[in-house]
């Protein structure tokens, strides 16, 4: 009786997805804006690049866009008073490519050095487009660096999956929020709320092979708790964690929003148009990053 | 006067009650050979005259006919075939009844509470076959002497075990294997029945190419002892685990524990009563080895029971009673699994609360046509104090960002820390109960019904269909109770002598402070899940229309629902204490109602069981249910490579429609007749026309060639099983 148990699930459990054509709506397309700057506090500039891009159908190729501009301005308190105020304006480096980073061209100097950041500094973002303007703001949040990365030998799910063993310490002085980067799309969110302050290690499985001799490079880069939840939730969306259980879906909010028609006299706020909205994130963290050599 | 026990012979005695009387009867078993005697299976019948409605009662013996999967036979899926329940499918666990969320649903195992009635994640119930007696599903008309449960009350009684004789039977599945044996301790006076069903390890072996495990055991016991003439004792008892391993790296363990000490006592020869103690626990665990942790979490409560019934005259009876449930909740303990691991242990605040409640429910007889049921049932509930509790400006765990325009968690202010006496919250509800029939014959009726009923205790789940990890949560100073009112209308009648009954209803629900979740929220090992959690509503409202065959070689049904189910959670009105403007916000789906992930329009169930000779007899039926409420995307974007579908309003779109066919048949062998042992074959067939039907569709980038695609889950193709019983 036994074997035949083995056999039927043989039979009934090959198989259980397949891809299905479906036609999905279609909304008119959003500015998408990717304004994540990774700092190495070693380097002398904050490597300041904005990718500005449009929504599309689901099944459709996403399009670069240009937009009329793209200004940072950072302030810098002590107390809650202003001390002082810079900016930096951003251009397009290759026209057409939606990349936007500091302009060489402007008369002054408008890259942003690493060592403004020991301040209490705010940043602010400002994109004019098509008659809109967004805005969103944030503070540079840092990271610790890792102890070690090592690649494992297990696997979890199938055998073709790679393991990597990161090994961190946790800053027992604030609670933190992290993100990893393990290249190829692969990113993942981890809080330090069970294991504050101290050395952590766990295991990432790779759903692939690599080649033997080949190189990735990981890195851990620092987040704030509202990062940390968009993170999250991206991931969540992109279906890369998958499970037998449906995840709820949402629209992703980032914290860059539409500012056109507040003026703080009649309207403060969107509630009323709910629809105009910009999608992505703007955020200066620090980075580490540790390259293993795949055996 | 008729008494009538499944697998025993049918007793019908005239008397005359001329004086008080007290008769004792012994029922003698059901023997297959005798063809000559009528044996009559009364538990499922409509009464026509009862103010009861809404209201199906299944006996195990058709249960164990309607064809499932693996020949696995299944409380659960048997009721999904009755109109107004359906579930999510293969894979889900729960069912949904008139439009309800799962959690909605009061399920009692010999009175005690069940809070998760699946086995490997909704492939199976929790419920051995063998060892349940009947099963009943009330979806509305809810007596008062029930509450807790805003959707329906269902009730499972195990069997007694035979006083008489040892006997044993059992039976050999593609999954699984039972074996329940009974038989009297003190003969005539006490016995006991001790089933128990297990599930053959390696169950999922193929599905991946590499070690893993998966598999489910129950145990079911029965005491029952009869002290005298007006005093009987029972002892019931359940405990159940699901086991799933991955590599040994994840390890999954949960199920569920009761037990139930009853005292059951006749004052006179009118007033009965019922003293039960009763014990419930469901425990979840969890093993994460490659992140080196280890967790559990689970909700234990005690409930106390007194219960009386009172036959004043033959046309008015009283039952009456009080019950008081204590809970704790345990949302989660989180430890490193071994000494390297960088895990700290913590344990998340436990809760604690209180449930009492009285309650009085008449059934009178006004006249000859028309009788009445009507009740009161008054519950209290406590939040009881734990160890921290979080405080909130304006009290207001939620905040909404009015440019973002969404819901955020609001940080804590303060934290305090109550004593375990101290009352966080406290509610009290009045729930009335009335329901009326009125017989233009015997054959023919109308009902009416109104039902309010109100719920304290809270499932945290936002996926489809509830998942084993899934916390519960008492209501207090942020989460209110649910609060249901239901009306039902309904037509029964008897055709051909009652071979044929129809019954149709038609309903209408309202569900204040239904929960619904913030985008984004996570509900895993969250200590303060007031902060991803806002209070909407939910309505139903649906005609139901079933009909039956009850008697003869062909039995079955045919049931149809025609449905709608929704929730809305609009934005609140604050008022800004600074500068008295009132802030809007938008609500969860911009405030507009959405479909419920159990919006079924239509639902068509049709059963049938022929019986071809001694020998043969054959089983069937027939689903088709309108797909569920799903979201495809509006678009996509990319932010750092990672490819992120977009969604608009809420559960917009629909997965394919839902539907299949089992059949199975099964074998008496012809020298069953005049020995002892007896034995059965079951072929069955599940999903005849291999239909994929889709548990979910994913939309995501496939990593090989970077493009988007939509992935259906489909559970099962067709699956053949066979399936040996026997007893002796």
């Amino acid at each position: 009786m036994k074997k035949i148990a083995f056999i039927l699930f043989l039979c009934i459990l090959t198989n259980c997805e397949d891809v299905i054509e479906v036609d999905t709506p279609s909304e008119a397309p959003r500015l998408i804006i990717e304004a994540l700057l990774r700092v190495d506090r070693n380097e002398t500039y904050i490597p300041v690049e904005v990718k500005v891009s449009k929504t599309s159908n689901f099944f459709e190729e996403i399009p670069v866009t240009s937009v009329e501009s793209i200004l940072i301005t950072y302030t810098t308190m002590e107390d809650g008073i202003v001390i002082s105020t810079g900016f930096s304006n951003l251009a397009e480096e290759v026209p057409g490519s939606g990349v936007y980073t500091p302009d060489p061209t402007f008369m002054t100097e408008q890259r942003i050095q690493t060592s403004i950041l020991d301040d209490d500094i705010v940043f602010d973002l400002i994109i004019n487009h098509e008659g809109r303007t967004y805005f969103g703001s944030t503070k540079y949040v840092p990271a610790v660096p890792f102890d070690n990365v090592t690649q494992g030998s297990d696997t979890l799910f199938s055998e073709d999956e790679t393991e990597v063993i990161v090994t961190f310490t946790d800053n027992g002085e604030r609670d933190d929020f992290y993100l990893f980067d393990f290249g190829f799309g692969n990113y993942l969110v981890t809080e330090d709320e069970f294991y504050q302050g101290q050395q952590f290690e766990f295991s990432y499985f790779y759903d692939m092979e690599f080649e033997v001799g080949s190189d990735i490079t990981i890195s851990l880069l620092g987040a704030d708790e509202q990062f940390y939840n968009y993170m999250n939730q991206l991931i969540e969306q992109s279906g890369e964690q998958q499970g037998p259980f449906q995840t709820p879906v949402s629209t992703v909010r980032g914290n860059i929003f539409d500012i056109t028609d507040l003026d703080n006299i009649d309207l403060f706020d969107n509630v009323e148009q709910p629809d105009v909205y910009p999608l992505g994130y703007f955020a200066i963290v620090e980075e580490y990053k540790q390259t293993i050599t795949i055996q | 006067m008729i008494i009538t026990y499944l697998g025993f012979q049918e007793i019908t005695e005239t008397i005359e009650l001329t004086s008080n009387q007290k008769r004792d009867f012994n029922l003698l078993e059901k023997l297959e050979s005798l063809d000559e005697v009528l044996i009559t299976e009364n538990v499922e019948r409509v009464s026509i005259r009862k103010p009861e409605m809404s209201a199906n009662k299944l006996a195990i013996s058709t249960i164990k006919q309607i064809p499932v999967l693996l020949g696995e036979s299944d409380v659960i899926k048997a009721i999904t075939l009755l109109p107004g329940v359906t579930n999510a499918g293969e894979g889900s666990s729960g069912f949904n009844v008139r439009g309800g969320a799962a959690d909605q649903n009061l399920i009692l195992l010999d009175e005690a509470t069940i809070f998760n009635s699946s086995h490997l994640f909704g492939l199976f119930s929790v419920f051995n076959p063998d060892a349940i007696k009947d099963v009943k599903l009330y979806k509305g008309g809810i007596p008062s002497r029930y509450g807790g449960r805003v959707s329906s009350v269902l009730e499972i009684f195990q069997k007694e075990g035979n006083s008489k004789e040892l006997k044993v039977n059992g039976g050999l599945g593609a999954v699984a294997s039972r074996l329940l044996v009974e038989g009297p301790i003190v003969k005539d006076k006490a016995a006991f029945l001790v089933g128990a069903r297990a599930s053959y390890a390696h169950l999922f072996l193929p599905l991946f190419d590499i070690d893993n495990k998966a598999s489910f055991y129950d145990l079911n016991t029965k005491l029952n002892y009869r002290l005298n003439d007006k005093n009987s004792i029972f002892l019931s008892g359940y405990f159940g685990r699901d086991l799933f391993s991955v590599n040994e790296s994840f390890i999954n363990t949960y199920g569920n524990a009761v037990g139930n000490f009853r005292w059951n006592h006749v004052f006179s020869n009118n007033l009965f009563s019922n003293l039960s103690l009763i014990y419930s626990d469901y425990f979840y665990g969890l093993e994460l080895d490659f992140v080196g942790f280890e967790w559990e979490s689970g909700i234990q409560n005690f409930n106390l029971k007194y219960d009386f019934k009172h036959y004043l005259s033959d046309k008015l009876q009283i039952n009456y009673g009080v019950n008081n449930i204590y809970y704790s909740f345990n949302p989660g303990k989180i430890k490193p699994n071994s000494d390297d691991s960088g895990i700290l242990e913590e344990q998340l605040i436990k809760k604690y609360a209180n449930e009492s409640a009285i309650y009085v429910d008449v059934e009178h007889d006004i006249t000859d046509n028309l009788s009445l049921e009507y009740g009161l049932r008054v519950s209290h509930f406590i939040r009881l104090g734990q160890d921290e509790l979080n405080v909130y400006e304006d009290n207001n765990p939620v905040i909404f960002d009015p440019f973002q325009l969404v819901y955020q968690e609001a940080d804590p202010i303060d934290i305090s820390t109550p004593s375990r006496g101290d009352q966080l919250a406290s509610f009290t509800n009045l729930e009335p109960r009335v329901s009326l029939a009125y017989a233009f014959n015997d054959d023919i009726s109308i009902k009416a019904s109104y039902t309010r009923l109100s719920q304290y205790l809270h499932l945290l789940s936002n996926t489809s269909s509830p998942t084993p990890l899934d916390v519960w949560t008492p209501s207090g100073p942020f989460v209110k109770p649910q609060l249901l009112d239901q009306y039902a209308l309904g037509f029964f009648k008897n055709f051909q002598n009652g071979d044929y009954t129809l019954e149709t209803e038609i309903y209408y629900k309202d569900v204040q402070n239904r929960i619904d979740y913030i985008d984004g929220a996570n509900l895993i090992a969250n200590n303060a899940i007031e902060q991803v959690i806002l209070n909407g509503k939910a309505r139903a409202y649906g005609f139901e229309i079933l009909l039956r065959k009850n008697t003869g070689k062909f039995k079955g049904w045919l049931a149809y629902t025609l449905s709608k189910s929704e929730q809305r959670t609009p934005g609140r009105v604050n008022v800004a204490s600074d500068n008295g403007r009132s802030n809007l916000e938008t609500g969860i789906n911009f405030g507009e109602w959405y479909n419920t992930p159990y919006d079924k329009p239509h639902d068509i169930s049709v059963f049938g069981s022929y019986e071809i000779n001694n020998k043969w007899s054959i089983n069937g039926n027939f689903v088709y249910q309108t797909g569920q409420p799903t979201n495809y995307p509006v678009g996509q974007f990319e932010f750092e490579g990672i490819v992120v579908p977009y969604y608009g309003l809420r559960n917009q779109e629909r997965l394919p429609d839902y539907h299949r066919i089992d059949l199975s048949a099964t074998l008496t062998p012809s020298k069953n007749k005049g020995r002892k042992f007896q034995s059965e074959w079951v072929f069955s067939i599940y999903n005849l026309y291999a239909r994929k039907n889709a548990a979910s569709i994913n939309f995501r980038e496939n990593e090989d060639t970077g493009r988007n695609e939509a992935v259906r889950t489909s559970i099962f193709g067709i699956v053949p099983a066979v399936t040996y019983n026997f007893k002796f």
